[in-house]
């Protein structure tokens, strides 16, 4: 999205295409553009893109207008019909309330709704319920999958919420520090996950559906300090299926099977992982290391971390 | 009004039959005022924030306490540890009616009482060092002193996991984690038989909650610990607690063993309320449906008449909005021994598509959930949102063949 104040983060390199066209090529007003029109944003709290001292009406209003040349009064009939397909009730009368008017699920729902003002191609939703009750949560989710299908958007759905990927995505990539470290359709993740932080993900979390009493595997140690750099890769300091080498080099992203063609979108994606030792299915369905005699290697001397 | 005490018959709940359990509420009520006015401020109404609720939680026991924002969850911790003075009913700990308590008697019984906050940035003092934290409520409670107490930091410090040569450090030079740990660390200084512990893993990073949780198991079995444990994350709930209450608008709507809850829900929010709890497994995510319930919440000062539910309840709709439920306020009643449930028809909610599709798993008698007709505003959950269409929903032939692939155990 480019939303990033310089200096403080820049695009160090690499290229973010869409639609065919490098979005770091283009200048702000290029951007401003697409941003809205074609790309939406949503964000954990409603409260920071929305603005307090304005009318839901004047807000909506001005979106509507500054991407499409419409009237006053269509802008304002497009926004009650966006408001009632989000589930608003009295849409009407619900335009002139302030956004502190609204609970935290109909103010995320606002926000969607202009979100989808523009029908835009894409949506980012960065972790777009954390702030909310579970049954809230699942009004707007169920709000997001129907819209998405409907206007067949596609959607960048960034969660901490495992159960929130299971259920919403189809493809699925986990992060950690910065970096992709497994990649897969949502099924095949599940299903086989094969990055250590990954499987460590699945053991640490209580499952609803888990019988009372089974033990959680804890990921030791603490989150990553993303000022330094990592030598080695960076899960290295909390992964019990370290090996040497896990201190010298990134791990590549690669397949898990040799393939002389990598998918990298759609329902066939190819599954990869970074990892110097990947854990085999037996181990990541017992949430540790199940070799022999195996210890993760000790950091090596002077390694200046 | 108020219903017996429920004794505590859960599975999974400790074996010793003690008379008195630790603690033990009756119709307790917290009401907050409503002001209004600038120079004369004038009573205009109260946020009936707890609104009678009886519970009692034994010895060694951990109870649960789960519900939506601003039902009242934190209310019942703080009114429990007499933060608050009650607007109504009894608060007895260990014995001792301590609804009224005052000064020393008050500060006696606060003793064996703690508290784990939510956020262990905003709890702890940044002025202070760890020890000093960890040993604020021993000067306080003039608890050992000089050498001994510096010792029993230390102690303190090594039984949650902190290094306690750290103890001369400040807050900030620690992570989150750890900070909660710190703050463990500091509830125990007094050895308190109770801790209520109010959502004290929601700030931290998903990546070292289980930690947390973890340390927590382990000291009630070390130190022998009753616990009060709020949180509004089910699972996490479920994990750690042998029985639960569900709250809804300031009153205990369901209370039972973890297991119950949610193999058999019976109160038409909990079913809600499970319903939306995701789980982490797209296979079974697929099998499921949500209960989408409409509207908000609605405000604590002005509570809808006779069940507080009725605004929102699929049951009450689907049994052609009987009267019952706004005339009359159904009473927690127990249904099987140890399963109290506050609903005029909970017998019918035994069995339904509902309540057999909370778990994904098909039910004795009742159609597959995944075959059946899904209950209104439900639909796949499983997002159409990327451009491709959706995997074929899992059709496994036996229960235990559709079992997720990857358990906890193994
Ligand atoms: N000290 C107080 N003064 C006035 N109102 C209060 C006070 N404490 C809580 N309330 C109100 O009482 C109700 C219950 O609040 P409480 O904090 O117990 O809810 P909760 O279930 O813990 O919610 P959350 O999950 O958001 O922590 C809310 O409406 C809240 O605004
Ligand atoms: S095994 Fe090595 S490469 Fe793989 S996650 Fe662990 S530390 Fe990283
Ligand atoms: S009493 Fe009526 S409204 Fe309340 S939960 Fe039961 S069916 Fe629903
Ligand atoms: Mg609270």
């Amino acid at each position: 999205m480019r939303l990033l104040p310089e200096p403080a983060g820049r695009i160090e390199g690499g290229r973010v295409e869409f639609e065919g066209q490098d979005l770091i090529e283009l200048d702000e007003s290029e951007m401003r553009e697409l941003r809205g029109k074609e790309i939406a944003m949503i964000f954990q709290d409603p409260m920071t893109s929305l603005n307090p001292v304005l009318t839901i009406e004047e807000q909506m209003v001005e979106t509507i207008k500054a991407h499409k040349k419409i009237t006053g009064s269509d802008a304002r009939a497009r926004a009650i019909e966006l408001l009632s397909m989000v589930g608003i009730p009295q849409p009407e009368q619900r335009l002139r309330n302030f956004p502190h008017q609204f609970s935290g699920g109909m103010r995320q729902r606002v926000m969607i709704a202009m979100a989808l003002a523009l029908e835009p191609k894409l949506l980012i939703a960065d972790e777009p319920t954390t702030a909310l009750d579970v049954t809230i949560q699942a009004q707007v989710l169920e709000l997001l999958s129907r819209l998405a299908a409907d206007h067949g958007t596609a959607v960048i759905l960034i969660t901490h919420d495992l159960g929130v990927v299971a259920g919403m995505t189809r493809r699925t990539n986990v992060m950690y520090a910065g970096f992709v470290v497994e990649s897969a359709t949502t099924a095949e993740l599940f299903a086989q996950p094969s990055h250590p932080y990954t499987v460590g993900l699945l053991h640490s979390m209580p499952r609803l559906d888990a019988q009372p009493g089974e033990p959680l595997i804890p990921i030791e140690g603490t989150p990553p300090d993303l000022r330094f750099a990592p030598v080695g890769c960076p899960f290295a300091p909390r992964c019990a299926w370290r090996v040497e080498s896990c201190w010298r080099g990134m791990p590549p992203l690669e397949p898990l099977q040799p393939t002389t063609e990598v998918h990298m979108t759609g329902s066939g994606a190819t599954h990869r992982c970074a990892c110097w030792n990947r854990p085999t299915a037996e181990e990541a369905s017992a949430g540790r290391p199940l070799r022999a005699g195996f210890t993760a290697a000790p950091e090596p001397i002077g390694a200046g971390r | 009004m108020t219903t017996p005490v429920l004794p505590a018959q859960a599975a999974g709940a400790p074996a010793q039959a003690s008379a008195t359990p630790l603690v033990s509420v009756e119709g307790l009520r917290m009401y907050f005022e409503i002001t209004s006015g600038v120079l004369l401020s004038r009573h205009v109404g109260d946020i009936r924030a707890v609104d009678g609720i009886d519970l009692s939680i034994e010895k060694g026991e951990t109870v649960g306490l789960v519900g939506e924002s601003g039902c009242g969850k934190s209310t019942v911790g703080r009114t429990i540890l007499r933060l608050y003075r009650p607007t109504a009913g009894r608060v007895v700990f260990d014995g001792q009616d301590i609804t009224y308590a005052e000064g020393s008697t008050l500060r006696a019984v606060r003793r064996r009482m703690q508290m784990i906050f939510q956020d262990p940035y905003a709890s702890l003092n940044p002025r202070m060092t760890a020890a000093g934290i960890v040993s604020e409520p021993m000067e306080i409670h003039n608890f050992a002193s000089g050498r001994e107490r510096r010792e029993r930091v230390r102690d303190l410090l090594a039984t949650v996991g902190l290094d306690p040569d750290y103890g001369d450090r400040y807050p900030h030079e620690f992570s989150g984690g750890q900070r909660q740990r710190i703050g463990v660390a500091r509830a125990l200084a007094l050895h308190p038989d109770l801790i209520v512990a109010d959502e004290p893993i929601s700030a931290l990073d998903v990546s070292i909650q289980a930690q947390i949780i973890n340390l927590l198991e382990r000291l009630q079995g070390e130190f022998g610990l009753t616990y009060l444990f709020i949180a509004h994350d089910l699972s996490v709930v479920r994990h750690i607690s042998d029985r639960i209450a569900v709250m809804y608008l300031g009153k205990i709507v369901e209370l039972t063993g973890s297991r119950a809850l949610y193999e058999r829900p019976l109160h038409p929010y909990s079913v809600a309320l499970l319903s939306a709890v995701p789980i982490p497994d797209p296979a079974v995510e697929g099998r499921r449906r949500r209960i989408i319930l409409t509207g908000d919440v609605p405000s604590p000062s002005n509570p809808p008449n006779g069940c507080r539910f009725h605004t929102r309840c699929w049951l009450r709709e689907r049994l052609g909005n009987p009267d019952r439920c706004v005339a009359e306020e159904p009473v927690l009643r127990e249904m099987t021994a140890g399963h109290a449930v506050a609903c005029h028809f909970a017998e019918e909610v035994d069995g339904t598509a509902e309540q057999v599709q909370v778990t994904g798993r098909p039910g004795s008698g009742t159609p597959r959930a995944a075959a059946g007709p899904t209950p209104a505003a439900a639909g796949s959950m499983a997002g159409e949102a990327a451009g491709f269409p959706a995997a074929a929903p899992a059709a496994p032939a036996s229960p235990e063949g559709d079992r997720p692939r990857l358990r906890k155990r193994s």
